[in-house]
């Protein structure tokens, strides 16, 4: 990459340098017919080694003058390429500055310059635009995040809190219960999509910015604990490898977001009485479960991407995994190798 | 007990009022801004729900407002929005806890149940309940004046039914309180069976009569 005026001064270089090199034979031819001239009408005849001395003189006194020339064109160039990138270049190069040093999260404004230059204030107008409409896009996709999980969890109370109190009735016979509690299910499913799909906003929305020093080695045997009943529900055995002081920097709820979601996957899709194996080293985590077939790696981290009648979950929790690893620039990865089911993320530390 | 529901949706405001009627609470209901600002100044209630999002006004506002009674009523917030930032916000403000919308009503009854204990019995909190005695301070747990040991779990769920006495619980009310959120990402929740078992069979053998009744196959209902 070069500079925008570097580039037209080589041109200008080249130019000039082109321009005096022509020069050079067509002073020398100029100035041995004065010379000849003089002499003839002086009448002096020179000897032939004279006269080829006075041509190679002439040729290395023109050439140096040239190059004397060439030289202080090329610095006078400079120089007025730097004066002219200073002055004039400068509202440009603040405007640039500005636009660097924006983050649309921060709610910080920009105020460009005022300048004399038309093409640098139609530039700064354009930006401006372009500024506000980002801005208000922003803060209207925040604001939606906000009322659709107040429109929604609102309905969604209602459904719950009146299922509640139909299962208080009486006479309620085994069949009408059965159907009750089914409902319930299916609300809760609603109820925990709505969820996930509020977070992944959230986080799009850059949310949840604030970072700490996460011990993740502290933090696994926790969530194991968390997750004891579900394990033991189903007979899993938990095989794990877990170095001490294990810190990740990041936002301690997502950071728990994204282990409950692995380790939920690796415990709702494994078979009954299987081991699930979990490593955590100063900068991996892996998390293995056993399974029959290989899962769709170009489908797995999309929203919705894996979800089929069989499969439970909301569809949502590697999207969030994914997401959540793109803010901190993590890796995750996911490979099958004969019944084993890996998930690994690769910390950026 | 007198408890004040402040919420805009109505259903749900007659929901919570159904639900927690009984001998024991008296529910009045207050759906605007100015209607629960007015009840606040006149009546005395030993707990209020209160919903941040109101027409015509803050709830948070109204918060302050009860605070600057310097009256004893608990405050439950509960909440559509579910943001930690409201949450620790609320709680700074002096609200005794928060629960997020969408809830089961038993998990509404247990808090209300906690925080009216917490507020109204500050030296002394024991429950009686004929030859069940629960000290709700050293979490001891007593059957005719025998202790009965039981875990973390066991005693969270035999407290979860005693604030929610003669109602029926389903199962998934109940797997919410036992595992909050990792509870809604798995559909069976076969462990609380275990957990009723033991709670139930601990009882027993220490001489409580059976309190503890299965209904319709997968529903539990404490009755006294």
């Amino acid at each position: 990459m070069t500079k925008l005026l570097n580039q037209s001064l080589k041109q200008f270089a080249a130019y000039a340098g082109l321009v005096l090199v022509c020069s050079i034979p067509v002073y020398y031819l100029i100035i041995s017919r004065l010379w000849q001239y003089e002499l003839d009408e002086h009448k002096i005849v020179l000897t032939n080694e004279a006269g080829r001395e006075d041509k190679y003189l002439i040729i290395i006194v023109v050439t140096i003058l040239t190059v004397i020339f060439f030289a202080l064109l090329l610095t006078g160039f400079i120089l007025l390429n730097r004066r002219i990138s200073k002055h004039l270049w400068r509202t440009f190069y603040n405007s640039l500055e500005k636009i660097r040093k924006f983050e649309i999260t921060q709610h910080t404004k920009v105020i460009f310059d005022k300048t004399n230059i038309e093409e640098f204030s139609a530039l700064n107008q354009s930006l401006d635009k372009l500024i506000a409409g980002s801005v208000a896009a922003y803060s209207q996709q925040k604001e939606f995040t906000d009322n659709a999980s107040h429109e929604l969890q609102t309905p969604l109370a209602v459904i719950q809190s009146k299922l509640d109190l139909l299962i208080q009735t009486n006479p309620l016979t085994n069949e009408q219960y059965k159907i009750i509690e089914d409902v319930m299910k299916a609300s809760a499913r609603v109820t925990r999509i709505n969820k996930n799909l509020l977070l992944l906003a959230k986080i799009e929305n850059s949310q949840f910015m604030q970072k700490e020093k996460i011990n993740l080695s502290a933090l696994l045997p926790q969530t194991l604990a968390a997750f004891s009943n579900f394990s033991e529900d189903k007979s899993l055995e938990f095989a794990t490898t877990i170095e001490p002081v294990v810190f990740v920097e990041g936002n301690q709820l997502l950071v728990e977001i994204l282990i409950n979601n692995l380790m939920t996957n690796a415990i709702r899709y494994s078979a009954a009485n299987e081991t699930i194996r979990l490593q955590l080293y100063p900068n991996k985590l892996i998390l293995t479960n056993p399974g029959k077939s290989a899962l769709h790696q170009e489908k797995l981290f999309k929203r919705f991407g894996t979800t089929s009648p069989e499969t439970p979950g909301t569809g949502l929790g590697l999207a969030l995994v994914k997401q959540i690893c793109d803010r901190y620039e993590w890796t995750v990865t996911y490979t099958f190798d004969r019944g084993w089911h890996t998930f690994s993320i690769l910390f950026n530390t | 007990m007198k408890i004040l529901i402040i919420e805009d949706e109505v259903a749900l405001a007659h929901s919570i009022r159904d639900y927690l009627s009984d001998e024991n609470y008296r529910c009045e209901l207050a759906i605007t801004y100015k209607e629960a600002i007015d009840k606040i100044g006149i009546y005395e209630y030993d707990c209020i729900l209160l919903d941040l999002m109101l027409p015509g006004g803050d709830g948070l506002k109204i918060l302050e407002e009860i605070k600057r009674g310097h009256k004893n009523e608990g405050v439950i917030i509960i909440s559509a929005k579910n943001s930690i930032e409201e949450k620790v916000n609320g709680l700074q403000l002096g609200a005794d806890d928060y629960l997020a919308k969408p809830f089961h009503l038993p998990e509404l009854a247990a808090r209300i149940y906690s925080v009216i204990r917490r507020k109204n019995f500050s030296n002394t909190n024991t429950l009686e309940l004929n030859e069940l005695s629960i000290d709700l301070r050293s979490k001891k747990v007593m059957v005719h004046e025998q202790e009965v040991i039981l875990t973390k779990k066991e005693l969270d769920l035999l407290l979860y039914f005693v604030s929610n006495k003669n109602r029926v619980i389903s199962k998934s009310a109940l797997a919410e309180h036992l595992s909050g959120d990792i509870a809604d990402m798995f559909d069976s929740h076969d462990y609380i069976y275990a957990h009723i078992k033991n709670l139930k069979r601990k009882l027993q053998d220490a001489g409580c009569s059976n309190y503890l009744k299965t209904l319709y196959g997968s529903g539990y209902k404490w009755e006294i």
